[in-house]
């Protein structure tokens, strides 16, 4: 490479050569809140055709914040908050299963998930009923929706984290140049 | 096959074995199309094996002219061999010391020049293929743009290949394959951009295809490199345009062209391979993104809208307040889903009547599909209207997918759902759905998750797919692919 005659536009792309895109850190926040959203949007519509009895602004109950809450804007605030809490839940999978190849761990994890935001954290939201008074047609549609979130944080994750790691990438980034 | 080695037989300097050998092998005299044209010069035997059809008469008779004219110099009759080496005037003229190579070349329309005493055949390049010109795809055609399109001719669609890329890191490899078709197929990537792992898994895919004869060309290629089995989604892109293929050529994907096929073959692909069309990136970006969505619409009409409209049939409690028209008017005789699955059989007797009935005679079978199938079923109480609304979108929603693979893998996933939502209603289509997703991200196409860049998520290049990004903008080339070469411009030249 000639990096003796730098004009600006060279060197941008330079800099765009040499370090990664974005770093590891910055993907899995993406994939976090990105999964958090989609998956939650799919969940209010599978609410609004009453595929589900729960609303992603169920994440909003403990909070009293008035009547707003109960419809779109509170909606739309909740599928953000969702994507916000969603990031800590990447960063959790990460810290612990990244170095998992398939993406059958990343299902698990959304099942892990849906276990522990219906049974352990069921208290927090007092509108949300235990998950015996549930309907099977919510249970197995909150399931499925976590099973997928879980599949598409944790297999990102891993997959990105193990390009990330391979000689590829490194190749790819222009960083073991001959 | 070892065997086949070790009978290797010597070209013979002896005319009248040569001779016997092609009349006992290759079935001179009881084929007709393999011919030997002898000529006696300098007081030696010339022999000139041909196959007729697929080569040149002129420049055969060009190539004898100039054989014959050797008599009437006098030359040295010892130096005979060398002579007519210099007096085959072609641009492509081997060398071969074996008989089953020169049978080979022979059978693909070379002619071989047998000189008596020398050991060896000259084989010379006067191959004509019958064919046609390269002509506008009928499955990818475009409003403006390239009207070239690939023909059944390898040597053909490589060249349209390169008049695209004159990069002289372009490769072209040739390799023949089938035991007994020996067909010609090429590899074709760009050394400096394709990742030499999957140029190296590919060729090894390739060498490794062990059939006897590949008649389905790339279908039967693909078969043995991704070995698809009973998955009905495409796991590989086809295309019939020379420009989609240099386009994909230039982002580091590896391109597999099958003689006598006229589509090739883009490795790797994901499904998203399969959404995309020339036509978008033949308008503006917006317009492209426009004409993208729309795409994406019809292909979800494609496969979710019917089994959900039908849920909606079976549980109308289902649907909010303000879309409580939707579903069914009028009570009907049959149950739904047998409506359904007629309709949509009906529809699929009339594609495949549509595609083997004459031009002359399809007029005559619209009519009659349009307006007494679908007509006179809805007034004799046969169909409800909605089915047919409902059927008839999916169906235009299968049409407007792109890859015409992805969209008949997509109606069978919507037969599948809409069965699952007869069975189990709620619980079949959501079930069925997360096991269709969980399905597709399990598939890897030469160590591509096929999902990607959705599952596993890559957003720069998702964004790529939902946006027909401006060409300027586009400095890099998909990850996907591990490019050698990341950026588009290089900063150095």
């Amino acid at each position: 490479m000639m990096t003796s005659e730098k004009d600006t536009e060279q060197n941008e792309e330079l800099n765009e050569k040499q370090k990664p895109p974005v770093s590891m850190a910055g993907r899995v926040a993406a994939t976090g809140f990105c999964g958090g959203v989609l998956w939650s949007f799919v969940a209010y519509i599978a609410y609004l055709f009453h595929f589900s009895e729960i609303s992603p602004n169920m994440i909003l109950q403990p909070f009293v914040l008035g009547e707003w809450k109960k419809h779109g804007l509170g909606t739309v605030i909740s599928i953000i908050l969702i994507g916000v809490i969603s990031i800590g839940a990447a960063f959790l999978y990460f810290l612990l299963l990244k170095r998992l190849k398939t993406m059958w761990p990343g299902i698990l994890y959304g099942l892990v998930l849906w276990l522990l935001v219906f049974f352990v954290f069921n208290p927090i939201f007092p509108d949300v009923r235990t998950v015996t008074e549930l309907t099977s047609d919510t249970i197995i549609t909150t399931i499925c929706i976590y099973l997928l979130y879980g599949l598409f944080v944790g297999y990102s994750i891993s997959f990105e984290y193990n390009e990330l790691n391979s000689e590829k990438l490194a190749r790819a980034l222009g960083m073991h140049r001959e | 096959m070892p065997d086949h080695k070790e009978e290797k037989i010597r070209v013979y300097r002896n005319p009248a074995k040569n001779e016997e050998y092609f009349k006992n092998r290759v079935g001179m005299g009881t084929s007709y199309d393999v011919g030997v044209r002898k000529l006696t010069i300098l007081d030696k035997e010339i022999q000139l094996y041909y196959l007729n059809g697929l080569c040149d008469t002129a420049y055969i008779i060009h190539l004898m002219r100039e054989l014959v004219a050797i008599n009437n110099r006098k030359e040295d009759p010892d130096e005979l061999v060398d002579i007519v080496e210099n007096r085959l005037l072609n641009a492509q003229v081997e060398k071969v010391k074996t008989l089953d190579e020169t049978t080979d070349q022979v059978l693909s329309g070379l002619v071989a020049v047998i000189v008596e005493g020398a050991g060896f055949a000259f084989i010379i390049d006067v191959r004509s293929y019958p064919g046609r010109n390269p002509e506008e795809p009928d499955t990818e055609k475009v409003v403006r743009g390239a009207r070239d399109g690939f023909v059944e001719n390898i040597v053909v669609n490589t060249a349209l290949l390169r008049r695209r890329i004159r990069d002289e890191r372009l490769r072209v490899k040739m390799t023949k394959v089938g035991e007994r078709s020996k067909t010609d197929l090429s590899i074709c990537y760009i050394e400096d951009i394709a990742d030499p792992d999957l140029v190296e898994i590919v060729e090894k895919e390739i060498a490794s295809i062990d059939v006897d004869g590949l008649t389905m060309a790339d279908k039967t290629v693909e078969e043995f490199i991704v070995n698809q089995s009973y998955n009905p989604f495409p796991l590989v892109r086809y295309t019939e345009r020379p420009d989609v293929a240099a386009n994909h050529v230039l982002e580091g994907h590896v391109i597999i062209i099958v003689d006598t096929s006229p589509s090739v073959i883009i490795t790797p692909t994901t499904l998203f391979h399969h959404v995309q069309h020339a036509e978008e990136y033949r308008q503006a970006p917006s317009v492209g993104t426009f004409l993208r969505w729309v795409r994406f619409f019809g292909i979800l009409a494609s496969t979710l809208f019917l089994p959900i409209w039908f849920l909606f049939v079976l549980q109308p409690d289902l649907l909010p307040d303000n879309m409580k028209f939707i579903g069914l008017n009028k009570d009907t005789h049959i149950p739904i889903i047998l409506q359904i699955f007629l309709a949509d059989l009906g529809i699929e007797f009339l594609r495949m009547a549509a595609i083997h009935t004459p031009t002359a005679l399809s007029t005559a079978m619209g009519l009659i599909a349009a307006v007494l199938i679908g007509q006179i079923a809805i007034e004799v109480g046969l169909f409800s209207p909605e089915v047919i609304l409902y059927v008839s979108l999916a169906a235009i929603g299968t049409f407007t997918t792109p890859s015409y693979e992805l969209s008949l893998a997509n109606k069978m996933s919507r037969l599948v759902l809409m069965i699952l939502v007869a069975l189990f209603h709620i619980k079949g289509l959501v079930i069925g759905f997360t096991v269709l997703i969980i399905a597709m991200a399990s598939i890897k196409s030469l160590q591509t998750p096929y999902l990607w860049p959705l599952i596993p998520f890559n957003g720069k290049a998702l964004w790529q797919v939902l946006v027909r990004t401006a060409k300027p903008g586009a400095k890099v080339r998909p990850s996907i692919v591990h490019p050698k070469n990341r950026l588009r411009q290089p900063t150095n030249s």
